[in-house]
């Protein structure tokens, strides 16, 4: 089969595979019909993400059809349409039992190289790096999904792919972003990036009762985005400084709630981001926590941090003082993608929410590199690419 | 380097007694092709740092030490001509033994998860592209690891202490080439969760200080291996079966990284 493959850093290639096989009794084979550039995916692609390999199959949002079933496999048979989480879950450990599914305890095939790094391995992933599995993604022609029992959303609507595919991962994400968030009646809540997951936090805000949002990023087409599809206010962080803004906003308070949807590639301006970079390239540092550090200072005395952006290793200059000083909550985690299928699919079907609104490109599999390169460079108003195999 | 060195060093006088009995120089010359190959196959061993490669170095080790003290090359048991008096191998002293303890939960009561630890087929899906295990009876287990060109140790271990549902201990047979002894425990974990599996496992590298020396390097054997053990024993308990990269795409074999 077709797959784009990791090649190394910004080495992105179409390679043929060999097709995906049933292994485990509770695997299935799905054939991919649309499957979704991450911004996560970019941390690869600009080798932020240490235990890729060279060949690894990359991409974690995808959806399809079931054309082979394991024998244990009781919920899918051929012929389902599915959409298809980012993480790979069990269903019956302690974590999964809990609805943690991205701490499923036995998705991970190489557990013990996470735990080296973590101290305990967290599920496994599609397509993202071997610490975190190793298991082939979703940007191919076919997938093997593992214990399929638990992850694949049947969807049994007509809705076309571009409305539910999301619910692969960003939109889950930017709802658990914004369940982490804590939010109360009437709070004002700051959110960090206005990618993907960034617009679906502002939804999901105002879903859970948000009174303001604020948007913060500096690519102007996702300022729009979120001004119009998001209901939100804008700071464009290049043009004034966020701090000064939000205290302006706020009343000197700071805001209730704030959710750093952009993780280790944040932008920092001045000295601290050039410091960041520097150290990066170095590989003193594997994070930038640029939006981390912005978020602890302007956040309200008491309030919450929700970090659903991906960091992968260490980051210096943490204001742990700050902190713990102002009592803030951090609420953290790879999203539990599966406790969110069914009521969010829900919202799709009832016509709440259309998630397609993010979708600025659609190509086929064959144009991945440069997509790859496109969404990385924000070009041409690229804010979330749809891949057709 | 300088432990390998001496590690050879302190062999030296052991060619002695071996080279004054019936092998001759053309025997001497395949043991230093055996310590040659297997050297090579240790160093291949440390280089891939995975457990696919310790299981090699394992092999190789034992082929290394084999050329050092003039043993038989081949699959065969160990040699007792050039072993000591014991029986045991030569120059392993206490201290080279590599001992490991690792602990996970796993939910399901001891009796279950001590009865899954039982099942004949067990050992084998456990050890599986480490070590082959074959059960030659309930309380018998045959173990080989193999390296490449054709280096393989074999071992038998035997049950010694059975208590269902409590522990589980077993040792290697007396001559056998990888001294080793291993130990299950099970205890009721608090607030449901299960059973706290307690896993302690004690090995003699083959090759003794060399083999130390080669195990102590590539750090990852006995802490890994024990652990990846137990990640796949508590995926079959609560599962029924063990997460696997078999037949990726990328081609990639389960736990290759390590
Ligand atoms: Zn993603
Ligand atoms: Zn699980």
């Amino acid at each position: 089969m077709r797959a784009l493959c990791w090649h190394g850093e910004e080495d992105v290639r179409v390679d043929e595979v060999p097709d995906p096989e049933l292994v485990n009794p509770h695997d299935a084979i799905v054939e991919i019909t649309a499957t979704a550039i991450c911004g996560s995916d970019l941390h690869l692609y600009d080798g932020y993400v240490p235990t890729m390999r060279e060949g690894d199959v990359l991409g974690h949002e995808p959806m399809g059809e079931v054309v082979d079933v394991g024998s244990a496999v009781e919920t899918l048979e051929e012929g389902d349409r599915v959409v298809v989480p980012f993480t790979i879950s069990c269903g019956s450990c302690w974590f999964c039992e809990e609805e943690l599914y991205s701490l499923c305890d036995n998705s991970n095939p190489n557990a013990e190289v996470a735990r080296k790094v973590m101290g305990q391995s967290p599920a496994g992933l599609f397509g993202y790096s071997h610490m975190l599995g190793g298991y082939a993604g979703g940007q191919a022609e076919y997938l093997r999904v593992p214990f399929a029992d638990v992850g694949p959303l049947k969807v049994e609507s007509d809705l076309p792919d571009e409305q539910v595919l999301l619910l692969s991962d960003v939109f889950p994400t930017g709802y658990m972003a914004a369940e982490n968030a804590e939010i109360e009646e009437d709070d004002t809540v700051a959110v960090w990036g206005c990618g993907p997951v960034g617009q679906f936090a502002i939804q999901s805000a105002w879903m859970l009762g948000a009174g303001r949002v604020v948007a913060i990023d500096r690519v102007p087409e996702r300022l729009a985005m979120a001004r119009e599809h998001g209901d939100a206010e804008t700071i464009h962080f290049e043009e004034e400084d966020v701090y000064d803004r939000l205290m302006a906003m706020t009343g000197g308070r700071g805001p209730d709630r704030c959710i750093d949807a952009v993780g280790t590639e944040a932008h920092g301006t001045g000295l601290m981001g050039l410091t960041d970079k520097a150290k990066q390239q170095v590989n003193l540092e594997a994070d930038r926590p640029h939006v981390l550090r912005q978020a602890i200072k302007c956040c309200r005395k008491g309030g919450t941090l929700s970090v659903p952006g991906v960091y992968v290793g260490h980051a210096d200059n943490v204001p742990v003082g700050p902190l713990m000083n102002k009592a803030l909550t951090v609420n953290t985690g790879q999203t539990h993608v599966q406790r969110y299928l069914d009521p969010l699919l829900e919202k799709i079907e009832d016509g709440d929410i259309d998630p397609s609104f993010v979708v600025t490109h659609r190509e086929p599999l064959e144009r991945g590199p440069e997509m790859y390169e496109t969404f990385r460079d924000k070009e041409d108003g690229c804010v979330k690419v749809v891949l057709t195999p | 380097m300088s432990t390998d060195q001496r590690g050879v060093t302190e062999r030296e006088p052991l060619h002695g007694p071996n080279s004054e009995s019936s092998r001759g120089s053309l025997e001497r010359g395949g043991r230093i092709a055996a310590a040659t190959v297997g050297g090579a196959i240790v160093a291949l061993g440390i280089k891939r740092r995975s457990l696919g490669g310790a299981a090699a170095a394992l092999a190789g080790g034992w082929l290394l030490y084999r050329g050092l003290v003039g043993g038989r090359s081949g699959d065969e048991s160990f040699d007792t001509d050039s072993a000591s008096g014991d029986g045991r191998l030569d120059a392993v002293d206490a201290s080279d033994a590599v001992e490991t303890t690792r602990s996970t939960t796993i939910g399901a009561s001891p009796d279950e998860v001590y009865e899954r630890w039982r099942e004949p087929e067990t050992m084998s899906r456990l050890y599986g592209g480490l070590f082959d295990v074959t059960a030659r009876d309930e309380d018998r287990w045959h173990w080989t690891a193999s390296g490449p060109l054709g280096a393989t140790v074999s071992w038998d271990t035997q049950v010694v202490e059975d208590r269902p549902g409590d522990c589980l201990r077993w040792e290697s047979h007396e001559n056998a080439p990888v001294s080793n002894e291993g130990q299950v425990r099970f205890r009721e974990a608090p607030a449901g969760r299960g059973t706290e599996l307690t896993f302690r496992f004690r090995f003699e590298p083959p090759g003794g200080s060399v083999g130390a020396a080669v195990t102590k390097r590539l750090e990852i054997v006995p802490e890994s291996l024990a652990a990846v053990v137990l990640d796949r024993f508590k995926s079959l308990v609560e599962t029924g079966e063990i997460p696997t990269l078999e037949r990726n795409p990328s081609a990639r074999g389960a736990g290759d990284l390590l």
